[in-house]
Formats: C-alpha cells, structure tokens, sequence
C-alpha cells in the first residue's frame, strides 16, 4: 500500500514541548518483565486503581526523569491484540483511543519470535516505539547473541537490551523513549508487509473508508483499520456501526477469499507469523546445542505423574501455613493495640472533652472496634499478597493451574482456582482478592462464589462454643463435618451454577508455563504494599461504616435497658419466626446472626451480650501511664515478630484450624454456655452452626467482591443463595433430625 | 491425528486447525499456527491437560482443546 495514508494520520505528532507531559505506555507479553521493568523505573510512585468498568488492574505513575514529566501506563499484559480477551481490548483501546507518546514493548530476549509478533501489531498502531530487549542476561547466559542494530533497523526503531531485575539498561530505555517522543517521526516502527495480494485488499479498503466514513480514517490508523475490518475484528465493526459483511471489505476481499478461504484471520496471523520468524532468523544466533535447562529439571520433579500432587499439596499447606501463621501474630497485636492503649487514649480523651455517654460509647464500640476490625486483616493481607506474588513471579502459578486444573474443572472452575478456594479456609476476604489472579471474568466470578463455602477461621469460635456445651465428647468430628459439609456443598454450588449462570462455552485454558525465574525481592515489596494500601484505604473505610451502623443498632434507642428493645433486638424478633423451623426460632438468636454480617466471630459476642447480663461496673481498670504504655507497645510489637518467627519454625501443629480459645477463655464463657444449654438442644445446636457455616458471608467480603468486580451483583448472588441454602440445610437437618427420634 | 494422541516424547507438525472463532484466535495468537512443529511434553497428574513445547516455549492446553488440532507425526 501506499506509505501515503499512514503518513497522513500520524502528522499531528509533533515533539514534546519541553514542559509537556510525555505519556509513556508500557505494553508487552506477559511474563517479560513488565512489571519488573516498571517497578524499576517508577517503584513506589505507582498508583494502582483499574481499568474503568473491567476488574484488571491499572497501574499509573507521575515523575520527572531528565527534567521532563512522565506519564507511565502499565497496559495489561497479552500475547496480540485480538478482540476476544478483556486484557487485549483494553490495551488496545488504550492505544488507539488514547494515542501515548510513546510505548515501550517489553519483549522476552529468550522467547524474541513469539513476542515480536506482538511488537508486529503493535508496530501496525503508528505510534512511536522502543523496544526493550529484556532478560537479556538469561538470554546471554543461554548463549543467544543478538544482532541489535539489525534488530533495530528492520523494525524502524531504537532497540535497548536490559535486565529488569538488575535495573541495567533501565536508564538507556527512558532516554530512548524521551528521543522518542522528541523525534516522533522517526521512532514510528516500519509496517510489515504482508504481500501484494493483501496490500491491495488493504489499500481498497482504505479508499472505500475515505468515500464513504472518512471520519474513521482521521480516528484510527487508516492501514490497521483496514486490516482490522479484513479480519472482521468485531470490535472495530461495532464501533463504526458497520455490518460484518459490510460492501467495502467484502469488494476488497472477495479476490482473497477465493485464493485463500475464508479465514482472513488466519491468513494475517500467518503473515505476521512468517515475518516475526523471519525477523527472528536474521538477529538472533542461538547455540547448536540446547542444554537441558533448570526450568525442565524442576518440572521433571514438580509436575512427575506421582510426585506432581503431593508436591502441590505440600506446597499450598507451606504458603497456607505461612500466610496464616506469620500474619496471625501481629493481627493479634494490632488487636491489642487498639482494644487496650488506643483505646485508652481515645477514652480519656473523650472524657476529658466531658462528650455525653452515647458519644464515649460511639467512639470506643463503634469506631475503635470498627478500626480494630480493619486492622487485623492487614497483616494477612500483607502476607498472602507476598506469597501470591512470589508464586506468580517465580512461575509456579501456572504450575498449580496444570495439575489442579482437571479436578476444579469438574465443577466449572480453572486450575488456578484452587488457591483462593484454599486461602478461604482461613479467611475469605483475601481469598477474593486472590480471585485477582484468574484472568477470565467467568472463572473469577464462579470461584468468588464458592469462596464463602469454604468455612473460614472466623466462624471457628462459633463452632468451637457450641461444640464445647453440645458435643464435647466427638468434638472432632462434629468440627470436621462442619468443614466438610462446606467442601461438598461448593462442589454441587458450583456444577449448578456452571449450568445455569454460566452457561455457554467454557473458558478455554490455553496457558504459558513460563521459565522458573526468581522475582526480585524490591518487586515483591512493592506488589504487596500497593495491594496492602489499597485494602486500607478502600475497604477500611467501608467496614469502618458498617461497625458504627451495627453499633447504632445495637446501642439505639440510646439507653435501652433491654437488648430486646434495641434496633437489633426488634429486627430479631422480626426474622425469629422465619428461623422457627430451623429449631432457633428465638430473638436472640435472630440478633446474634444479623450482627455476624459484620464478621462471623461476632455471632459469639453478640450471644454473650444477649444472654448474659454483663457486670460492667467495676471492670473498669486504671489506664497505665503514658510511659508504661508507650514500652508495652514496643514490647508486645517485639513479642509478635518473635512469635511470628518461631510460628515460621515450628509450622507444625495446625494453630489456625484447631481451637485457640484459651482455659480462661473457656471459663469465661462458662455463663454463655449454661444460657445456651438451656436455648438449645443438640440438634438445633448443630442445625445452628451449620446455619453459621452457610449463611451469607460477612460485611469485609462482600467490600472485597464489589471492590474486586466494581459491582455489587456477585455478592448480591451470593448473598441471596447462601441464606437459601442456609436456611434449607438447616432445616432438613433440624427437621430430618426430628422425624429420626434425634430430639426437638 | 490430534495433538492430544501425541504420547510424550513425541514430535508432531500442525495440519489443521479446527476450532473456530476466539477459539482459533487464541491458539493462533499462541503460536499454534499450520506448518509449526510441536513436542508433547507431559501430561499432566490426573492425566488433563498436557504441556507442549512450540515456537520453542512450553504450552499447555486441556485435551478437548487440543482435540481441535490436527498433526502428523514426524
Ligand atoms: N533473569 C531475569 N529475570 C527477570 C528479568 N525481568 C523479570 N524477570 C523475572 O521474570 C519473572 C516475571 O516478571 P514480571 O515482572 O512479573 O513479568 P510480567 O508478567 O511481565 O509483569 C519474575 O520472576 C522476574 O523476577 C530480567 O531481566 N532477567
Ligand atoms: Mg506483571
């Protein structure tokens, strides 16, 4: 085709003025170092939000280099720019809508062929570009030898080798992309050539847009619509408003169609294909003989037809263990922290501002428990984020997918859904987040489903309280058929849901397995403070509101003397009779579960507010000076990373799923259990827990689910089949219990 | 013969491909283009999916997918 069009649209690039904002977009396959890459040029100056309407993840950063502002945009990473997945429509648009000044194509110096048939379409977008060689120190060590100036001849642009991991070459790529923005002209890569037979459909397609919709032609590189309306890209067609059999592409196609078939897609894909490899050939000198490489011993052992899934399932109780264990000390000392000295502070200085009672009461029930409540997740959130990281970083993840993949399938789920199900058993709140790491919205959204299933470490004392008045003699089994119960019910959730919500095609698994690399320690930092500040912010805001809403509601009409006449004591009695059947039909009970839409453990304290009368004078301790609380911090703190540590050590005994309550503890529930013994019987005692282990799930998952798919609708799902299901296990099991002589 | 009958060790090169739409898109996308060789690599523990080596990095793909591919041996 004539170079005239192309010229024509990428005219009004002039070069930056020097006080201008340059907009760099980093795009690139995945797994080539971009976020390395990134976190190595912007690092802490990255700001993570999404991709407006879609759940991927969108980084930004500001900053200077050499005097000049910069704009870096992290697209996703994808391995073309086909309309079919979320990642690759994002970043497409981003391209073509936004125009940056410049992209920087993160390219695998050890995988160049199949990552230059990205660089090959992004080249088609008419935006100044500079190709990043990276890892280039594994490919050198393989012995590959690049001929970088042929590279960056033939592509029409400045080709920088680096290494991501040891920051080399960073600072050559960020003054090859501001000479390239400088310079736009000349950093727009040369166009490939696809044959005559194609330039010729190509350039008859442009001349039919020019008659017909020239504004097209002035809104997106004229050439690659053209290309685009030939593979018929359903996206480009619905946003001209034109028919897939539109006149103008089938006139200039019909030739091509009887030379070639019908497969236009496939045709252009080949072509791309023939030059990448071509390409390839001429730069790149790769050693006679392969070595068997470290990537193939490890997968010898970690994927072997026997060891595969023990070693797998090592490998998830290690990070379950871990994530738990290292996390739990220091959420109990936040805990502490804010249920003692902070909590102190904040009283004393409430009393001495002489504020009414309700306001005291506010402020230390409401929003200091709400704080407490936010905080004691942030350590576990810190922890999974880091293990997450590492698991994706070091190439494992897609290693987990390969060998569960054939047994989540069965339920309608993907290999990779199996970590986030596991992290669910000690808390589901970063199991949604972990859900961030499927990529295909169907997966994601079916797994963030079955998530509340998996009976988490919150409802445990529940559990452990009624077990403990009920059936201490089997208390272990009662325990594990709780636990179980929860497995086989997302199993048959889970192929229900694949029926009906989800019908349709199945998500396809087509996955890289990626060479093991080691992910840089400053990376991993990185990842899990953005992910650790935006749980923060984000959901601690959220939850923080809920606890003063529940509190009002337990507290309000402002000095009730009994919790029968509180808010939530009158919509206790409200539901009360629903839960009649189940065998607790009673306001207290009703109450204790509505308080545990905050978090499940609640249900227990709730209980013991209801049912015991509290002997609250008196209890009041003197606060400690200043200085003595001061080093209690500091010594508590010191005692968490030790325990934290010898938690690290010692990763036997299984701490998070086994009871922690404590004798005193134990004796101090001993009124609770003598009100609940005359409540309860066995059989509506177990229809209870159950009923706790089913019902919806609480107030911080359902912040986490909207804040991971931007809309309330799963936990609306959610939600509403949970309490169904609930309620209906419950009642066969109260009810068929009954019927069996078990006792009412 | 489909890429899934392959038993480990074993070389084959892409004749067809069947499947359609994003389907194709996506093995196209992926380097599972017509005239490129493949080596079965594995298969996985409960025996789906398998892992291939092609354009000289390792795939991997369920069954019924791969099912969709046709492949001499060579
Ligand atoms: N040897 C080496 N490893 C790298 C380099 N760049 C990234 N890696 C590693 O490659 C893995 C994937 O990197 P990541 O940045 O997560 O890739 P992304 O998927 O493109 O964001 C990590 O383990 C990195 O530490 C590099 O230049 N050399
Ligand atoms: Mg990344």
């Amino acid at each position: 085709m004539k170079p005239g069009a192309g010229i024509q649209y990428a005219e009004d690039r002039d070069s930056k003025k020097s006080n201008e904002t340059i907009t760099l977009a980093v795009a690139g396959n995945p797994n080539a170092g971009k976020s390395t890459l990134i976190n190595s040029i912007a690092g802490t100056r990255l700001q993570v939000g999404n991709w407006p309407g879609v759940t991927v993840e969108k980084k930004t950063a500001f900053f200077e280099h050499d005097g000049r502002k910069i704009k870096l945009v992290d697209l996703p990473g994808t391995y073309s720019l086909s309309p079919y997945t979320q990642e690759e429509i994002i970043a497409r648009d981003y391209l073509v809508n936004e125009k940056p000044d410049v992209i920087v194509n993160v390219v695998d110096a050890t995988n160049l062929e199949r990552n230059l048939y990205l660089t090959l379409q992004l080249a088609e977008l008419e935006i100044p570009l500079v190709l990043a060689l990276n890892i280039y120190d594994e490919a050198e060590a393989k012995g590959y030898r690049f001929d970088l100036e042929a590279l960056s001849s033939m592509l029409g642009v400045a080709v920088i080798p680096t290494t991501a991991t040891k920051r080399e070459g960073v600072k050559a790529l960020m003054t090859a992309a501001l000479a390239a923005a400088d310079s736009p002209r000349q950093s727009i890569p040369k166009p490939i050539t696809y044959g005559d037979d194609i330039e010729r459909a190509a350039d008859a397609v442009v001349g039919g847009l020019s008659a017909e919709i020239p504004e097209a032609l002035e809104q997106y590189p004229p050439r690659w619509l053209a290309l685009k309306l030939m593979e018929s890209d359903s996206t480009v067609l619905e946003r001209l408003g034109m028919p897939a059999d539109s006149r103008i592409v089938a006139d200039a196609v019909g030739h091509l169609r009887k030379a070639h078939g019908d497969d236009m897609e496939a045709l252009l894909a080949d072509a791309r294909y023939a030059q990448a490899a071509g390409l390839t050939r001429e730069v790149l000198k790769k050693p006679d003989i392969r070595k068997r490489d470290l990537t193939e011993k490890i997968d010898a052992v970690v994927l072997n037809r026997f060891f595969g899934i023990p070693i797998f399932l090592a490998a998830m109780w290690l990070m379950f263990k871990l994530t738990f264990d290292i996390s739990k000390p220091f959420a109990d000392w936040l805990g502490a922290m804010i249920s003692g000295p902070f909590k102190r502070a904040a009283e004393a200085l409430v009393s001495i501002m002489q504020a009414p009672a309700w306001i005291a009461s506010l402020v230390s029930d409401g929003i200091i428990a709400g704080v407490g409540a936010v905080l004691v997740f942030v350590p576990v959130i810190f922890a999974m984020m880091f293990f997450i990281t590492f698991l994706e970083g070091s190439g494992y993840m897609a290693r987990a997918a390969f060998v569960m993949d054939r047994a989540m399938h069965a339920i309608g789920l993907h290999g990779k859904s199996f970590i986030p199900m596991l992290l669910g058993f000690g808390c589901n709140v970063p199991a949604i987040y972990a859900t961030r790491m499927l990529e295909n919205p169907k997966d994601k959204a079916l797994t963030a489903l079955l998530i509340p299933l998996t009976s988490c470490g919150a409802r445990l004392p529940v559990y452990v309280v009624f077990i403990g008045t009920f059936f201490a003699s089997q208390a272990a089994t009662v325990l594990w058929s709780l636990y179980v119960m929860g497995i086989a019910l997302a199993i048959c959730v889970g192929m229900v849901f694949k029926r009906m919500i989800f019908r349709g095609d199945a998500p396809m698994f087509i996955m890289e397995l990626p060479p093991y690399r080691m992910p840089t320690f400053r990376s991993l930092m990185i990842h899990t403070w953005e992910k650790g500040k935006h749980f923060l912010i984000k959901a601690g805001t959220c939850i923080l509101a809920v606890s003063i809403i529940v509190w009002f509601l337990l507290n309000m009409p402002w000095g009730v003397e009994n919790k029968k006449d509180s808010y939530l004591g009158q919509v206790g009695q409200v539901i009360a009779p629903a839960l009649k059947p189940l065998g607790f039909g009673s306001w207290e009970a009703g109450s204790a579960l509505l308080a545990g839409l905050v978090a499940k453990e609640i249900v227990v304290g709730t209980m013991g507010e209801i049912y015991v009368k509290k002997e609250e004078e008196g209890e009041k301790k003197e606060a400690p000076p200043i200085r003595e609380e001061l080093a209690g911090i500091v010594t508590s703190f010191g005692e968490a990373v030790k325990s934290a540590g010898m938690n690290v050590v010692s990763t036997v005994g299984i701490a998070t799923i086994s009871s922690d309550e404590s004798e005193e503890k134990m004796a101090e529930r001993m009124p609770l259990r003598e009100e609940l013994q005359k409540q309860f019987t066995p059989l509506s005692a177990y229809a209870f827990i159950t009923f706790v282990l089913l019902y919806m799930p609480c107030a911080v998952v359902a912040i986490a689910m909207r804040q991971e798919f931007g809309t309330w609708k799963w936990y609306g799902i959610a939600f509403a089949y949970q309490i169904v299901l609930a309620w209906v296990v419950a009642f066969v099991i109260y009810q068929g219990g009954k019927l069996l002589g078990l006792g009412g | 013969m489909t890429l899934a009958e392959l038993k480990p060790g074993q070389k084959g090169r892409i004749l067809q491909i069947g499947a359609l739409g994003p389907l194709k898109r996506r093995l196209m996308d992926m380097g599972v283009v017509v005239g490129e060789e493949v080596l079965m690599v594995k298969v996985a523990p409960l025996g789906d999916p398998i892992e291939v080596l092609i354009k000289s990095y390792n795939l991997s793909l369920r069954k019924k997918e791969a099912c969709e591919i046709q492949v001499e041996a060579v």
